[in-house]
C-alpha cells in the first residue's frame, strides 16, 4: 500500500474510465434492447466477439483502422438485424424467457462459427500508429489509445442521446418503450422500431468489441466474460435506463481499477460486491424505475 | 366493536408527481354492501388498491377492525380477512377450477407442507367444491380455468376470494365486460354474498350500484365528493353535476 | 387401455418407472461412464426444474450449486480427509447455503432480472473459488478426489475398476433424491410453486408470501444440484473450475428445456438426449457446440415443450 501517490491515484482513475468505456457501450446496447423489446440479449457478448473478429478481418483486407472502425458496427448491426427479424421476432408474445433462451443458443453458435473460421488461436489487433504512445495528462503519461476510447465512447453516447431525445424517430422509440400499443395506434409499425433498436444495440456491441480488441486478447471466448460484466453494469445502473448504463459502466470501471490498485487479488470480485450492495440497497438499480424491479 | 369494518384516514396516494388520491377519509359500515363510484379517472381503482393492500398509501392510515394495518404486505391481507377480486380476470389459467380454489384455501393452512401427497387433501377439495357450488360453477370443477367462459372466470375469481373466509370482500368492477345475462347472474351472486359478509364494490355502472348497495362513496378527482345512502347520493347536487357533466355511464 | 390412461398410470408411479428404467439403463447406454453422467446431469437438471419448470423462474446461476457441491465434497475429502459419505452431505449443505445467500439477493428482483442476477452472482462464486489457492486448486481445478472402494458391509465395491458398480452407487443417491423430489412437487408446497408460475399476483393475493416461497424453492433446488455436484466430484475424481462457469448453468437450462420443463421425466430425458448426442457428434467433429446451439434454438423456436412435454401434449390432444 506504500508508494500510492495522488498522481498514481488519478492515473488509475483514468484507467478505470477507459476500462469503463467498454462496459458503457455494452450496457447501453443491452439496456436499449431490453427497454424496448424486453429481450435480455444473452448473445450480446457474442456480438462483441464477432465485432472484434470482423475488425481483425477488415484490418487484414483494408489495412485501415478507421475504415474497420466505421464498418464493424455496420456489419455487426446488419447481422443483428437479420437475427432479430428471423429468430427473435417469432418469439414475441411467447413469454419473456424465450428470447433470452434463444440468444443463449445463438451465442453458442456464433462462438463456434468463429472458431471454425478463425481457429482457436488468439488474433492480434494492433493499435494504429497515430493512437499508440502516451500523452502527458498533467499527472503523468497516459496511453493515447485509452484516451481515444473515452473520446469515442463519449461521442457514441452523445450521438445516441441526440438520436433518442431530439429526433422524431427517437420520439417513437421513447414512446415505444413506455407503451408499444400507443405507437401502434399512432400508425407506426412498432416491429420496425424493434428491428432498428436491436440493430443499433448489437452494432454498438460490435463496436465495443473492435475497440477493446487491442487491449483484450481476441479469442472466440472473449464475449463470455464481457457478458457477465455487462449484466453487472446493467443491474447496477438499472435495466432500461441509458443514463444508468453510462454512470454504472464508468462506476464499475473505476471500482475495478481502484481495487486492482489497492487490493489486486480482489479486483475480479469488486464489481460483484458493488452489485450485491446495489441489490440490497436499491434493487431496481441506481437509475431504474421502481416498477420494473423489486 | 366498531360499526365500521375498515376506514381510511387522510389517505393520499402519489405516483411520481401525480396525486391519484388526495386526503381521502372514509369509512365502510360493517355488514353492508358499500359501493365506490365516480367518473373515469376519479381514483376508484387506486382507492381499491389501497383498501386491498396492493398499494401502501403515500400518506395516511388504513384501519381494519380498529387495527392500523397501513403498510402490511399484500400477502398478509388474505390472512387478516380481507380478500379481493381483480378488475382484470386473475386466476391460475392452466389449473382446473377445483385446483384454483383448493390452492386459495391451502394458503391459510398449508403454505409450507413439503410432504403430504395432494391426493390426501380431500377435505380441502370438498371445501373447494362447496365454494364452486356457491358461485355456480359446480358443473365445471375439472375444467381448466383458461377454458371457462369470461363470466365463469369472474365467478371463479370470486370463489378464490371467498376461499380465504374473508370478513371483508373487495370486488373491482366484477361485471366488467360481461353480457347482460352474465351481469344479472353476477349481481345475484353479489347480493347473496353481501347477505352474510361486508362487501365493497368498485363500479362505474351507476344504475347497477344504486339498486344493490346500502352505502355509497363518490370519488371525484381523487377526493371524496359525497358519502351516504343511495337516496341521498341520488339527490346530491354535486354528484348529479359531476355525473351529468360527464355524460351517462 | 388408451394412451392417456397409460400416461396417467406412468405419472402415478413415476418414481418406480424412473427406477426401473435407470436400473437397466447402463445396458442401453454406449458405456457405463456415460450412463453415470446421465444420472448426475439428470439430477442437476431436475434440481433446476423445481424453479425453472415448476415455479416458472429462470435461473442462470445453478452452476454455483453444482460447483459448490462438487468443491465442498472434494475439499472435505482431499484436504480434510473426511469420509466420502459425510463429505457428500457437506457438499450438499454448502450448496444449500450458497443457494440461500444467492437467493436472498436474487429474489429482490423480478422476472427476467432473476436470470441476469443469478448468473452474475454465480460468476462471483466462480471467482471466489478461483482465488482460493491451494484449497480449490484455482485455475487447474481440484484434483485427487479419490474414492477407490466402497464397503457396503456385505460386499465391497471396487468402483475404480468396475464402472457398473460406480453407476449403481450413484444411482442409490439419485433415487433417494428423485423420491424426495417427487414428494415435494406433489405436496401442497408443490402446488404453491405452480400457482406462482401461473399467476404471481393472484398467489400473493391469496395469501402466499411469494418472495419467501421463491427463496425456499430456490434453496431446495440448490440442495439437489449440490448433490449432483458432489456425485460428479466422486465420479470424475476431479472438480474442474469450469463446473462453476455460467456455461455449466446453461447446461442445466438446456437439458431441462430439451427434455420438457415442468415435467417430471423431462430433465432426465433431456440429459440423456443431450449427453448421448454429444457423445455421437464429438466422435465426428470437434464443433459439437455448433450443433448444440442450433438444436437448442430449434427447440426454443418450434418445440418449447421439449421432448417429453411434446409427447404429453400430443397424447392429451388426441
Amino acid at each position: 500500500m506504500n508508494g500510492i501517490t495522488l498522481e498514481l491515484f488519478v492515473m488509475q482513475m483514468f484507467t478505470g474510465l477507459a476500462l469503463g468505456t467498454v462496459f458503457v457501450l455494452m450496457a447501453v446496447g443491452l439496456s436499449l434492447i431490453f427497454g424496448l423489446l424486453t429481450v435480455v440479449n444473452f448473445a450480446h457478448g457474442a456480438f462483441y466477439m464477432v465485432g472484434a473478429y470482423v475488425g481483425v478481418f477488415l484490418m487484414g483486407v483494408t489495412g485501415n483502422f478507421w475504415v474497420s472502425l466505421v464498418l464493424v458496427p455496420i456489419v455487426v448491426g446488419t447481422l443483428g438485424l437479420v437475427i432479430e427479424r428471423f429468430l427473435v421476432r417469432p418469439l414475441y408474445g411467447r413469454g419473456i424467457d424465450y428470447p433470452l433462451l434463444l440468444t443463449f443458443g445463438l451465442a453458442l453458435v456464433l462462438v463456434e462459427l468463429v472458431r471454425i473460421i478463425f481457429g482457436l488461436e488468439g488474433q492480434s489487433f494492433d493499435v494504429p500508429e497515430v493512437l499508440s504512445g502516451a500523452v502527458n495528462i498533467g499527472v503523468g503519461y497516459f496511453p493515447l489509445y485509452r484516451l481515444f476510447l473515452i473520446g469515442v465512447t463519449s461521442f457514441i453516447v452523445f450521438a445516441l442521446w441526440l438520436f433518442i431525445e431530439k429526433t422524431s424517430y427517437g420520439l417513437i422509440i421513447r414512446a415505444g418503450a413506455r407503451d408499444p400499443e400507443i405507437v401502434r395506434i399512432l400508425g407506426v409499425d412498432i416491429s420496425k422500431v424493434w428491428l432498428i433498436v436491436f440493430a443499433i444495440g448489437t452494432g454498438v456491441a460490435g463496436l465495443a468489441g473492435v475497440l477493446a480488441a487491442p487491449m483484450r486478447s481476441v479469442i472466440p471466448d472473449m464475449g463470455s466474460t464481457v457478458l457477465v460484466e455487462a449484466f453487472v453494469v446493467t443491474v447496477v445502473g438499472g435495466m432500461g435506463s441509458l443514463v444508468g448504463a453510462v454512470v454504472a459502466g464508468m462506476l464499475v470501471g473505476v471500482v475495478v481499477a481502484m481495487t486492482s490498485l489497492f487490493w489486486p487479488s480482489l479486483a475480479d470480485l469488486s464489481m460483484f460486491v458493488l452489485m450485491a450492495v446495489v441489490l440490497l440497497v436499491r434493487p431496481q438499480g441506481l437509475f431504474g424505475q421502481k416498477g420494473l424491479m423489486g | 366493536m366498531n360499526d365500521d369494518i375498515i376506514r381510511t384516514e387522510n389517505v393520499t396516494m402519489r405516483f411520481g408527481g401525480f396525486t391519484a388520491l388526495n386526503d381521502v377519509t372514509a369509512s365502510f359500515p360493517n355488514g353492508q354492501l358499500t359501493a365506490i363510484i365516480g367518473p373515469n379517472g376519479a381514483g376508484k381503482s387506486t382507492y381499491f388498491n389501497v383498501l386491498s393492500g396492493a398499494f401502501p398509501p403515500s400518506e395516511g392510515r388504513l384501519i381494519f377492525e380498529g387495527k392500523d394495518i397501513t403498510g402490511t404486505p399484500q400477502h398478509k391481507f388474505a390472512r387478516l380477512g380481507i380478500a379481493k377480486s381483480f378488475q382484470i380476470t386473475n386466476v391460475f389459467p392452466e389449473l382446473s377450477a377445483l385446483e384454483n380454489v383448493r390452492i386459495a384455501i391451502q394458503a391459510l393452512e398449508k403454505r409450507f407442507d413439503f410432504w403430504t401427497p395432494r391426493g390426501q387433501l380431500t377435505d380441502m377439495e370438498h371445501r373447494a367444491a362447496d365454494f364452486l357450488d356457491l358461485v355456480g360453477l359446480h358443473t365445471h370443477k375439472l375444467k381448466q380455468a383458461s377454458n371457462l367462459a369470461h363470466g365463469e372466470q369472474r365467478a371463479l375469481e370470486i370463489a378464490l376470494a371467498l376461499a380465504c373466509q374473508p370478513r371483508l370482500l373487495l370486488l373491482d368492477e366484477p361485471t366488467a365486460g360481461m353480457s347482460p345475462e352474465e351481469t344479472m347472474t353476477m349481481v345475484d351472486l353479489i347480493c347473496e354474498l353481501a347477505s352474510d359478509r361486508t362487501v365493497i364494490l368498485v363500479e362505474h355502472k351507476m344504475k347497477l350500484v344504486m339498486g344493490i348497495s346500502q352505502h355509497l362513496i363518490v370519488l371525484h378527482h381523487g377526493e371524496v365528493l359525497a358519502e351516504g345512502k343511495p337516496d341521498d347520493i341520488r339527490n346530491n347536487d354535486e354528484v348529479r353535476r359531476v355525473y351529468l357533466g360527464q355524460g351517462k355511464h | 387401455m388408451n394412451m392417456s390412461n397409460l400416461t396417467g398410470t406412468i405419472t402415478k408411479n413415476r418414481v418406480l418407472v424412473v427406477f426401473a428404467f435407470l436400473l437397466i439403463f447402463p445396458f442401453l447406454a454406449p458405456y457405463e461412464a456415460l450412463a453415470t453422467d446421465v444420472l448426475i446431469y439428470g439430477l442437476y437438471a431436475l434440481g433446476l426444474n423445481l424453479v425453472f419448470g415448476y415455479m416458472g423462474v429462470l435461473s442462470f446461476g445453478h452452476a454455483a450449486f453444482f460447483g459448490v457441491g462438487a468443491y465442498g465434497t472434494g475439499i472435505a475429502m482431499v484436504h480434510f480427509g473426511v469420509h466420502w459419505v459425510p463429505s457428500i452431505f457437506i457438499g450438499i449443505l454448502m450448496a444449500g447455503l450458497t443457494a440461500m445467500i444467492m437467493g436472498a439477493m436474487a429474489i429482490r428482483t423480478k422476472g427476467i432480472y432473476f436470470a441476469m442476477v443469478t448468473l452474475a452472482l454465480a460468476q462471483c462464486v466462480y471467482y471466489i473459488v478461483y482465488h482460493m489457492g491451494e484449497l480449490s486448486g484455482g485455475e487447474d481445478g481440484l484434483t485427487g478426489v479419490s474414492l477407490k472402494t466402497v464397503d457396503l458391509g456385505f460386499t465391497t465395491l471396487n468402483i475404480i475398476r468396475e464402472p457398473l458398480s460406480k453407476y449403481y452407487l450413484v444411482l442409490g443417491f439419485v433415487m433417494v433424491a428423485i423420491f424426495i423430489f417427487s414428494r415435494i412437487i406433489n405436496s401442497p408446497f408443490g402446488s404453491v410453486l405452480e400457482a406462482i408460475r401461473e399467476n404471481e399476483n393472484r398467489a400473493q393475493a391469496c395469501g402466499y408470501d411469494v418472495k419467501l416461497t421463491k427463496w425456499v424453492a430456490f434453496s431446495i433446488s440448490g440442495l439437489f444440484c449440490g448433490l449432483a455436484g458432489a456425485l460428479s466430484a466422486i465420479h470424475l475424481s476431479v472438480v474442474p473450475i469450469e463446473s462453476l462457469h455460467y456455461h455449466q448453468s446453461g447446461l442445466a437450462v438446456m437439458m431441462a428445456l430439451l427434455g420438457g420443463m415442468g415435467t417430471f421425466f423431462g430433465p432426465f430425458i433431456g440429459a440423456m438426449a443431450f449427453l448421448m448426442l454429444e457423445d455421437i457428434i464429438t466422435t465426428m467433429t470437434s464443433h459439437w457446440q455448433l450443433f448444440l446451439g442450433a438444436i437448442f434454438m430449434i427447440f426454443v423456436l418450434f418445440f418449447p415443450r421439449g421432448i417429453w412435454g411434446s409427447i404429453l401434449h400430443w397424447i392429451s390432444r388426441r
